[in-house]
């Protein structure tokens, strides 16, 4: 097989194959490290690529395999990780001119557990500056791009994860999420993202954001892919203050695709308000499709969702600079420009608005909990508009020119602030850009989402089309 | 008293970049705003999650 094809692949596709030795990790990596380095200088994925080092890491996967020692479904998977996540004695730069020569003397909870199913990392993909932003136009690394036209962006934070993925650059990637990181760029780049339930995943030795809305996840190119991966990552960490103590699910057993008892919640009052008339046709579209396999629609009702871009903003804007203040005090002219001014933002709000926020946030949490004993999930747009030309500030909303970054995260944040599960699956093109389907569940319920969402992914909403590069 | 970002960052020790100032106060006033219509719910006493853990959080 040639090595475009096996790069080309998903890891449900090379698992079995890898197991049964018909293909070899080395291959594979290779494949997908000719991928990067092909695509580098359009895309711009990468920051650093480890060619020697995952190639060491996958002839020591190949030898373990060939001795019958298959560790699972990610051994000797070829994977790129955001260069936020900490690898011990590499250089993780967050994007950022401050820390392009951090180095990390552990590894993340999350590198860990990847190394220890057998994951060969190929190196650390691009990320707007410190997570902070939504374009990835990155001024000490360069713009990423979005692999389904160059010209676009790839959405982000975690850009250089959703267009490594799109692009055959990697199989698998993680990702971070605080309003969206992980989904808007899975959505933008046509793949799929899970930002599973706060906590359930550990955020130790990956950089902050805002504490209390980060979370770690997959980024992938099947629904089964991210159900694998979350497997692998998902757990109790007591280095992680905010890792929960709660059973992990067998997610990839819990995909049937059987969708005949599902009861789909829609709210049209928040998430299909403001939507671009193409992406709302496909959305509804994807709902009808998993009707006309035996779900039922509800519409459901969550008053709060008026007050969460406000208390989103408010919580991630303050958390955010208190991380950043004293860089914003000695070295300001270190950040990007945009990001210095959300961090100057940041430094306005009063004590009493963030906690005001967080009062919002419950009272968030007890609507959607309300909903959800009428529906087993919603179902909703992941962004309203299509992506954006690189450099432009504004996105388009039915022809007319609308506030970038307050559009890209509408649908983002309450999943953030609440903590609940969110999975994005593309749902199919328009303009030549893809668009995706967000299904939100009750807290740790991933499987219930993974499952909706694997049932709508094989009725092959995007045809089997893929980026032209 | 309303004080201007600038006043406000300069009390944090804050130097904003003078192309910022206007941007930021727009943001500013668009945040009041979405704050207004908290009005419309009664959050004074909603209880929040904020936690006091004894002997620390943070296992080192």
């Amino acid at each position: 097989m040639l090595s475009k094809e096996l790069a080309a692949k998903s890891v449900e596709e090379l698992a079995p194959l890898l197991k049964d030795k018909s293909i070899s990790p080395v291959e594979v990596t290779e494949g997908v490290l000719d991928q990067a380095e092909k695509t580098q200088d359009t895309i711009n994925a990468y920051i650093d690529i480890y060619r020697e080092d995952a190639l060491k890491k996958a002839q020591e996967a190949e030898q373990e395999i060939s001795s019958g020692n298959y560790r699972g479904m990610y051994h000797g998977i070829p994977m790129g990780i955001k260069d936020i996540i900490y690898m011990k004695d590499k250089v993780t730069t967050m994007a950022s001119k401050i820390h392009k020569d951090f180095v990390s003397d552990f590894d993340a909870t999350v590198v860990k557990k990847l190394e220890k199913a057998g994951v060969v990392i190929t190196g650390k993909v691009s990320l707007h500056e410190y997570a902070w932003g939504i374009t990835n136009n990155n001024p000490h690394f360069g713009p990423v791009r979005n692999p389904w036209n160059i010209n676009k962006i790839p959405g982000g934070s975690s850009g250089g994860s959703g267009a490594a993925v799109a692009a055959d650059a990697t199989i698998a990637s993680l990702g971070t999420d605080t309003a969206g990181s992980i989904r808007i760029p899975s959505s933008a780049c046509g793949i799929v993202g899970l930002k599973q339930t706060y906590g359930r995943v550990s955020k130790y030795g990956v950089f902050p954001l805002a504490w209390t809305l980060d979370h770690v996840g997959p980024m992938t190119k099947t629904v089964k892919d991210a159900a694998g991966l979350l497997q692998i990552t998902a757990g109790f960490d007591f280095q992680d203050p905010t890792s929960v103590d709660t059973p992990v699910d067998n997610y990839l057993e819990g995909i049937t695709g059987d969708v005949k008892d599902l009861v789909i919640g829609v709210n049209e009052d928040y998430f299909f308000k403001n939507v671009d008339s193409k992406v709302e046709k496909l959305v509804r579209d994807g709902i009808q499709t998993l009707v006309d396999q035996g779900a039922k629609v509800k519409e459901v009702k969550i008053p709060a969702l008026q007050y969460a871009e406000w208390a989103e903003l408010i919580t991630s804007l303050s958390e955010a600079s208190a991380i950043h203040h004293s860089d914003l005090k000695n070295r300001p002219d270190d950040f990007g420009n945009d990001i210095r001014l959300l961090f100057e933002l940041g430094e306005l709000p009063t004590a009493v608005e963030y906690l005001q926020a967080q009062q919002v946030r419950r009272q968030l949490k007890q609507d959607f909990n309300k909903a959800f004993k009428e529906v087993d999930m919603l179902i909703a747009p992941t962004l309203p508009v299509l992506p954006n030309d690189i450099g432009d500030d504004f996105a388009e909303l039915n022809g007319e020119k609308v506030d970038l970054i307050n559009n890209i995260i509408r649908f983002m944040g309450p999943e953030n602030l609440t903590g609940l599960p969110a999975l994005t699956v593309p749902c199919g093109l328009s303009e030549g850009l893809p668009v995706g389907m967000q299904f939100i569940g009750p807290a740790f319920k991933e499987t219930a989402i993974l499952n909706a969402g694997y049932a709508f992914e094989q009725t092959k909403p995007m045809q089997g089309q893929k980026p032209i590069l | 008293m309303n004080f201007s970002v600038r006043e406000l960052l300069k009390s944090r020790g804050i130097v904003p970049k003078e192309e910022h100032l206007d941007m930021l106060e727009t943001r500013r006033k668009e945040l009041w705003e979405l704050r207004d219509g908290l009005k419309k719910i009664h959050i004074d006493e909603t209880d929040i999650s904020l936690r006091n853990v004894p002997g620390g959080d943070h296992v080192e």
